[in-house]
């Protein structure tokens, strides 16, 4: 039993604060406590607050939780709604009625048992997002595919409807194979014979060395531009013509005033494809 | 406080797949726990996420219980204080214990909440006048740090005993003791301070 009536005893107090608060101490225990309580300047206020804090704290209610936590938590868990729940366990089973559940019924209860734990983590929201932008993306790959839900209805599931459409694919694709093959056999042959034909081409290394050179060039550079005057080709049309007569240039007339410049006019006729 | 023959077989169904079972312990547990979360996290929304959250880690971890080293109950409030730790945690939420006028007045505009009390018409209902005290001590649990927090409410609110803390805590029932003595003084001052201003 500590000495609380001396200075160097007050942290023992602490420790019977809360005991002498909830009355388990004894008699004496108590008398000596609540001595130190009235002469300890720092232990009597702290014992005060203390008992003051408790009773705040007693005064304070249960809150009621909202109504739909119980089915949130059962959602959020099992994926089951409780009163699905409650309506099977209250079930009233028929007087004198010796069968169980079937075989089939069982194997439901076992597989909704199995994946109650899965199936609670999926129906998640962050896995339900997952799943949407799955969904999401097969439906818009399926819809660039070219599969309608509509056509995979009218697909026959028979064994022999699968074994046809199996050889019906495989002869399509052999025979686009073929195909394939005799038009590149065509198609060298005619290579083969233009390079016998034509007599032998121009080096055509000679330019290589051009490309190759500006390809290394890292001066930063800009090419040199050809300069073309793009109105003179191509299909365009262009008429020249000179006035006759007193405007055409004379060289024995001496007259300035009557000495007309040459004139020239150019007409160019574009044709727009 | 709880039947453990029962609880523990409630437990083993409810392990076995048995949904009737996990039901009874989300009925009868839902209110525990929601109120722990109430009092600690301070708003409703937050405490019923909290309280789902609970639910979901006890239901992924319903297994692992072990009825030989405590009650259920100190086991589901274990779970409890850790996802609320874990929660205060992650919102980084102020830790500082002072008083309820001192915090908002950090603010020169900022009206303290006695004034806040006072500028309210006078209840004429003792009810809601019971109702204002109830929110304003609830305001000032708010402000207490975590562990005072914990601590007050598993004894004050929740009635669990001093070693029923500890183990849920993990801490010396001496350092319970302690905690709650620091908490409930730590309240009554500042309840103290908000009310002498409003008087």
């Amino acid at each position: 039993m500590p000495d609380l009536t001396s200075n160097g005893m007050c942290h023992e107090f602490d420790g019977l604060l809360a005991d002498a608060l909830d009355g388990v101490l004894s008699s004496l225990q108590l008398d000596r406590f609540q001595a130190h309580a009235r002469t300890c300047s720092g232990c009597g206020p702290l014992f005060a607050e203390v008992e003051a804090g408790r009773n705040w704290l007693k005064g304070l209610t249960e809150v009621e939780p909202p109504a739909s936590l119980v089915n949130n938590i059962l959602a959020s868990t099992t994926g089951v709604d409780s009163q699905r729940l409650r309506v099977n366990v209250s079930a009233p089973q028929p007087r004198g009625s010796k069968v169980g559940p079937s075989w089939l019924e069982q194997a439901q209860a076992w597989a909704s048992g199995a994946m109650q734990p899965v199936w609670g983590t999926v129906r998640q929201p962050r896995f339900a997002m997952s799943f949407g932008m799955a969904f999401f993306a097969l439906s818009v790959a399926l819809s660039v595919l070219g599969v309608k839900p509509a056509d995979l209805r009218e697909v026959s599931l028979r064994p022999a409807a699968i074994r046809h459409t199996f050889y019906n694919t495989q002869a399509r694709v052999v025979r686009y194979y073929e195909n394939i093959r005799f038009v590149y056999e065509v198609e060298s042959r005619v290579r083969e014979l233009k390079r016998t034909i034509e007599p032998a081409a121009p080096r055509s290394g000679e330019s290589a060395p051009d490309k190759k050179d500006r390809k290394n060039d890292t001066t930063q550079q800009p090419e040199q531009k050809q300069e073309r005057n793009y109105s003179q080709t191509g299909n365009n049309l262009i008429l020249a013509s000179a006035p006759l007569g007193p405007s055409v240039f004379d060289p024995l007339n001496q007259d300035p005033l009557n000495q007309d410049p040459p004139v020239v006019s150019v007409t160019t006729y574009r044709r727009f494809v | 406080m709880e039947d453990v023959q029962v609880v523990a077989m409630l437990v083993r169904r409810c392990v076995a797949g048995d949904a009737a079972a996990w039901e009874e312990i989300v009925l009868t547990y839902n209110r525990r726990i929601y109120n722990i979360c109430y009092r600690f996290a301070g708003s409703a929304d937050n405490a019923e996420d909290l309280t789902q959250e609970v639910f979901i880690k006890m239901y992924r971890t319903l297994g692992s219980y072990d009825s030989s080293k405590g009650a259920f109950v100190t086991w589901v409030t274990t779970i409890t204080r850790n996802l609320l730790v874990d929660h205060f945690r992650k919102t980084k939420q102020d830790r500082i214990t002072d008083s309820l006028d001192a915090t908002s007045s950090a603010h020169e505009d900022a009206q303290p909440l006695s004034e806040q009390i006072q500028d309210q018409s006078a209840p004429p209902d003792a009810r809601v006048r019971s109702r204002e005290v109830g929110e304003t001590v609830h305001a000032a649990l708010a402000k207490l740090s975590p562990e005072l927090r914990e601590a007050v409410i598993l004894r004050d609110l929740q009635d669990f005993d001093y070693k029923e803390i500890a183990t849920v805590l993990k801490v010396p029932e001496g350092t319970v003791k302690s905690r709650i003595n620091r908490g409930r003084a730590e309240l009554a001052r500042l309840l103290q301070r908000t009310y002498r201003q409003v008087m």
